[in-house]
């Protein structure tokens, strides 16, 4: 198929070279510098697209990220398909292969489209809330049919072959669009040497430039842009950010920008030339000292009936085309506009060699320059009149011309058909406010030049189109200006630049005309729609006000106005004039809806950038990671360590390769460390090193305990709680010399404890003489613990493992395995145990040479549920399991572990006088023994007095922990009970969710060895 | 004598040492450089690396006597010895970081102490917990820029600067030693993360491993 509608020179493509791509199964061909949209035009394809609610043939309308319309699906295979691409937007390559996204079987002949014919009329604004949403229960079901058959893309099923990532960037001035005011902001902030980043969202900077009529300094327009982007590309201190979108402003100027890196050569990155993989999108995270917007302005179509058939566009897209694509969408025009500028869409469609039919102007004398110039070149211009209908089915056939009385809003004179296969409208220009929205300020009604300008917070500048100047010599002036004023607030005076001399062309004013009268009332006369990506219409907003929606956003959320990828890019502006219309108040009273980010779709990988797969979250490994590896360590998450869970062996009796399970793992480790010898890899406690005069005091006031009396050598466990009295940390705190302490956290708490300790030394008492570091990763930990663990040690130290030198709670210094280690002997499984700490470079060693040693033993190597196993046994808590923020540490029976008559009040002492911590009833920490042995009961099952209360039963506390002991041979738990420590020996009932009820017995925390005997050999 | 304990957690004997990047090395490899290479990463494991903490004026004077140079004059501040071997880093305004080659800063401490005599102050030895990585190439700062939120441009980042900052979704300390030079202190437990992170990102840039 030939491209009918290509021009025979012209426009800023590379006509040397054909690109051949597919749109809905077909092959047509175009040239580099093509968009998708500009070569299906090119190739007379009028029809892009059916629409969202009522399956109309769409076609293209813009040529930029204001597109409605053309949003198509991306992707030659499944797992490049790409959803929501604005076929504007989007580069020809060679190969592309596109399809609409919405239609079947496909957009020509559509079976929806009946659906939607027949269903328009029943399918007023709000429709989904009014029809879906009863019963309630039926939603889910409706939701999955109305997606599937509306649907703007879908995403793809197999694993994205790309890869994407973040770039930081900091810059003092940020300018956002490379059009002539975002060039001459650029050129003016970096010509005094402040740090610029200049972005812009098309394939080629230069922004209106590149479609102008006009001339700077006697040349074309373009030249100009080459020149000073020539220029730019020169300077160090200058990012150049081409197809890249700014598309979320956050707090203090932290802008996203999106940029496509390699979507314009092909659907999934292409290697670099040494064969390395590159990022196909990446997200730009920008910290700038100012920003200027120079984001220009979006041209507002005229609604009027038919307006969305195939074949009406905006008249700046009808220029743009024209003029940098080489292509003209049509053969006869007809111009329907309220303005001067519109009208260069006609002198270009003229020069083009096609038929301007006519230019109607709802302005009874327009007297411009442009004005003119068309009425010299012949054109036909019908004034005080507009286009009141498109007629036409698949694509344009004819306009109705008619007479109108704006004020009155009504048709004054007769109607005239003018035969045509394109119109084109324009209602005036909207400045690009969504990122000034996304600060939250509001943007404010200007009359003069009938739009919304941008609020502006402090640092924020806008410039040229966004600020709501469109003359060429005015905008250029606005971005030199401002460019000035960025960079000197940055600290860099700029003397700016000699601005190129603009051409003085006269442009009349224009009249204020949103929605252009038909000869029926809005509800009755044929669709007039105001967005057209979420088929929202004039009579639906009128509907909306007459049902009593008055605010602008409850009007938005009715109709679905401005709504999901479209934010209200074209339509939001006339919307507001039409709800002001019908609530008789005027566009600023009636308010502006707010835009959110993003300003156009984000890929997910460019969100995500390299955070995924194996980089999600940071993997923490202790020095023993490898060995836990090599010896098949099942592995538990704990913060962001990995911890070995359990050691699955191979099964001894079956020989096929099977493996333990965790429960087998877990019985035969915890035997051996109540027989004979087991190894944690305990490295990840954290560790506290504490120096200072005052360490001993401070440890004093941040521990419920004593720490007066601990002697150098000596260990002692303490308890934290936060100020309001309830457990926050435990661990054991050794005394290495007087000034100084070694403190042990939990795993998950480490870090949170050491910022705990510093906010109360930097804060309340920094005249304390205390510092802490941490030391978590410094030393590796390795704990021996069980009968055989002095045996096993004494072979490969020269510690004194004498019992009655060095004891239970007591520390000591010297070699093991040759290497200098501090040894703890305190036990958090009630065996004997010694916890050897190196410097973590000699981890391996240290480890591997217990186990040559061991090997006779039978030391065994065992993970986390075991310790949580052993430890239950004997009653000692899991800060955070079995407590968690509401639990004192008389809750816990752990009366022993406070210093009541301490002299100085520390952290929680004031809490556990509160009423509500001295009153009877609170849950309290007990031992559950399951009256069935055989039954390991649930963590967290509720816990009742009366199984046989009717529901809702009172519930007295719950289960924390609970597991099958080996030991023991029989389930036990932990559990938290009210008044439970007045209970022992009462029987209580945990009612399951599948209707069983167990009975268990409340029994001492302490399950196995109760005088603590076995710790102390 | 000294109210702290000090322990010397090295040893001279010909014992095995494991760096903490060795278990990266073995499962993640280390590209060679190549001619191609746009970025090199090198580990300076086993360094001997200390905390001092305490008033400025009164280090500064024991690192004068011990070291024969000064603490760094201001905040986010590093300097080096003349034989570029011993560096002090500013980590906050009461902490610095000396890192010295390994098996240096037992004797360092030792001498620290006792120049400090009874000032508020504390040292603590960290050698065993942390890393050093050295990044050069032309785009070394590139790199960067994909993996820490801190500024690196040259204008706000000069040589003799180090900072604490966000790398991906870890902490790592930051400094710049020369022109041409970046280094990266990691913690043991992270540096896996961070190198398997800087292979990924430094893939375009065909990364290269010296080892």
């Amino acid at each position: 198929m030939s491209q009918i509608h290509r021009t025979a020179r012209g426009g800023r493509i590379d006509r040397n070279r054909q690109l051949t791509f597919t749109f809905n199964g077909k092959r047509y061909q175009g040239h580099p510098g093509d968009t998708l949209a500009s070569a299906l035009l090119a190739n007379g394809v009028a029809i892009v697209n059916r629409s969202f609610k009522y399956s109309r043939p769409r076609g293209i309308v813009a040529a930029g990220a204001e597109e409605p319309n053309a949003v198509v699906q991306l992707g030659a295979s499944e797992a490049a398909q790409v959803p929501n691409v604005r076929a504007t937007q989007q580069a020809l390559y060679d190969g592309l292969v596109a399809r609409s996204t919405n239609g079947w079987p496909n957009v020509k002949r559509d079976l929806m489209g009946l659906v939607g014919k027949l269903g328009g009329a029943f399918m007023p604004p709000g429709f989904y809330y009014k029809t879906f949403m009863a019963p309630a229960s039926l939603w889910m079901t409706y939701e999955k049919y109305i997606r599937k058959s509306a649907g703007l893309g879908r995403s793809p099923t197999e694993a994205d072959p790309d890869i994407y990532d973040h770039l930081h960037q900091h810059c003092e001035v940020l300018v956002i669009g490379a059009g002539p005011a975002g060039l001459a902001a650029a050129l003016a902030a970096a010509r005094s040497g402040a740090r610029v980043i200049l972005c812009d969202e098309q394939e080629e900077m230069g922004g209106s430039l590149l479609d102008s009529r006009e001339t700077l300094a006697g040349e074309p327009a373009e030249a100009w842009a080459t020149q000073v982007i020539e220029e730019l590309k020169g300077l160090a201190n200058v990012t150049l950010l081409p197809r890249t979108t700014a598309n979320g402003y956050h707090d203090h100027h932290f802008v996203t920008l999106h940029e496509r890196c390699t979507e314009h050569l092909a659907d999934t990155a292409p290697r670099t030339a040494n064969g390395a993989r590159q990022s196909r999108a990446r997200l730009h995270r920008v910290r700038a000292g100012q920003v200027v917007l120079a984001t220009g302005a979006h041209e507002r179509p005229l609604v009027y009936a038919g307006n969305d058939v195939p074949g009406n566009l905006l008249a700046g897209a009808v220029s743009t085309y024209i003029r940098r694509y080489g292509v003209v969408p049509g053969q006869q025009l007809v111009l329907s506009v309220n303005n001067d500028y519109a009208y260069r869409a006609a002198l270009d469609w003229h020069e083009a060699g096609r038929e301007v039919v006519a230019i109607v102007d709802a302005r009874p004398a327009p007297e411009g320059d442009w004005v003119t110039e068309a009425k010299a070149k012949g054109i036909r211009v019908i004034t005080g009149s507009a286009v009141i209908e498109a007629k036409g089915a698949g694509r344009v056939s004819a306009a109705r011309v008619a007479a109108i009385d704006i004020d009155g809003f009504r048709v004054t004179g007769r109607v005239e058909e003018l035969a045509c296969d394109t119109v084109a409208s324009s209602g005036g220009y909207s400045p690009v406010i969504h990122l000034a929205s996304h600060t939250g300020a509001r943007p404010t009604w200007n009359d003069e030049i009938l739009g919304f300008v941008p609020g502006l917070v402090k640092g924020v500048h806008a410039a040229g189109g966004a600020n709501g100047l469109y003359a060429l010599g005015e905008v250029l002036a606005s971005g030199l200006e401002i460019g000035v004023r960025a960079a000197a607030a940055t600290g860099h005076p700029s003397s700016g630049f000699e601005l190129p001399s603009a051409e003085v062309r006269r442009d009349g004013p224009q009249v204020a005309l949103f929605q252009v009268p038909h000869e029926k009332p809005t509800l009755r006369a044929p669709k007039q729609f105001v967005d057209q990506q979420n088929d929202v219409t004039a009579a639906g907003i009128e509907l909306a006000t007459r049902e009593g929606f008055e605010s602008i956003e409850h009007v938005k959320r009715y109709t679905a106005m401005g709504f999901g990828t479209d934010q209200g890019k074209l339509g939001n502006i006339n919307g507001m004039a039409i709800a002001a219309r019908c609530l008789k108040r005027s566009i600023p009273e009636v308010g502006t809806t707010v835009f959110r980010p993003n300003y156009t779709p984000v890929t997910f990988g460019a969100i995500v950038g390299r955070h995924c797969g194996e980089l999600f979250d940071p993997e923490r490994y202790t020095a023993l990671q490898q060995w836990h590896v090599e010896h098949g360590a099942a592995f538990e998450d704990v913060g962001q360590w990995k911890r070995p869970w359990y050691y699955p062996q191979a099964r001894a009796q079956s020989g096929n390769g099977q493996r333990e399970t965790l429960h087998e793992a877990v019985a035969r480790e915890c035997r051996a460390v109540r027989e004979t010898v087991g190894i944690l890899d305990a490295s990840t406690l954290g560790k506290i090193d504490i120096q200072g005069a005052d360490a001993r005091e401070f440890l004093g006031r941040i521990y419920t305990n004593k720490w007066q009396k601990l002697d150098v050598g000596k260990c002692r466990y303490g308890l934290m709680c936060k100020d309001d009295g309830m457990v926050t940390d435990d661990g054991v705190t050794a005394c290495l010399a007087d000034n100084h302490f070694l403190m042990t956290t939990t795993t998950g708490g480490a870090a949170a404890i050491l910022e705990w300790l510093e906010l109360w030394h930097q804060t309340e008492w920094p005249e304390l003489d205390v510092t802490f570091t941490s030391v978590t990763d410094h030393w590796a930990t390795m704990t021996i613990t069980g009968p055989e663990a002095r045996k096993l040690l004494a072979e490969i130290t020269d510690i004194d493992l004498d019992r009655d030198r060095f004891k239970f709670m007591e520390w000591r210094q010297g070699k093991v395995a040759g290497v200098p280690a501090r040894v703890f002997r305190i036990s958090f499984t009630g065996e004997l145990t010694y916890e050897i700490n190196v410097q973590a470079n000699y981890a391996r060693h240290v480890w591997e040479t217990l186990f040559r040693h061991g090997e006779k033993y039978g030391l065994t190597p065992y993970g986390t549920e075991t310790m949580h196993v052993l430890r239950a046994e004997k009653g000692f808590i899991i800060v955070g399991q079995d407590t968690d923020g509401s639990v004192t540490p008389e809750d816990l029976g752990m009366q022993w572990c406070v210093g009541y008559d301490k002299p100085f009040p520390w952290i929680g002492k004031r809490a556990l006088s509160r009423p509500d911590t001295r009153r009877e009833g609170r849950k309290q920490l007990v031992g559950l023994r399951p009256r069935d042995p055989k039954v390991v009961l649930e963590e967290g099952a509720q816990i009742v007095l009366d199984p046989t209360h009717a529901i809702p039963m009172p519930m007295v506390g719950h289960v924390t922990s609970s597991y099958y002991s080996p030991t023991l041979d029989a389930g036990f738990a932990l559990a938290v009970v009210k008044g439970g420590h007045h209970k022992l020996g009462a029987t209580v009932y945990l009612p399951m969710a599948d209707g069983t009820t167990h009975e268990a017995e409340i029994v001492s925390t302490i399950f196995y060895d109760p005088k603590g005997e076995r710790q102390h050999v | 004598m000294s109210k702290a304990a000090v322990f010397d957690t090295r040893t001279d004997a010909a014992i095995a040492v494991e760096s903490p990047l060795a278990y990266s090395y073995r499962r993640s490899g280390a590209p060679t450089p190549g001619p191609h290479s746009q970025v090199t990463i090198r580990e300076r494991a086993f360094l001997g690396h200390l905390i001092l903490r305490g008033g400025a004026i009164v280090l500064d004077e024991a690192v004068r006597e011990v070291l024969g140079m000064n603490l760094p004059g201001k905040p986010q501040g590093l300097v080096h010895d003349a034989s570029g071997e011993r560096s002090i880093q500013w980590l906050s305004p009461d902490e610095w970081l000396l890192i010295v080659p390994g098996g240096e800063e037992f004797d360092f401490e030792n001498r620290l102490r006792e120049a400090l005599g009874d000032a508020r102050f504390a040292i603590v030895n960290v050698g065993g917990g942390q890393t050093l990585l050295e990044l050069e190439g032309p785009k070394a700062r590139e790199l960067l820029m994909k993996s820490v939120v801190y500024d690196v441009h040259p204008d706000h980042f000069p040589v003799g600067k180090g900072v604490t900052t966000v790398f991906a979704k870890a902490t790592a300390i930051l400094r710049r030693p020369s022109d041409t030079r970046w280094e990266l202190v990691l913690r043991r437990s992270f540096a896996d993360y961070c190198y398997r992170w800087l292979l990924d990102a430094g893939e375009e840039y065909a990364i290269g491993v010296v080892r």
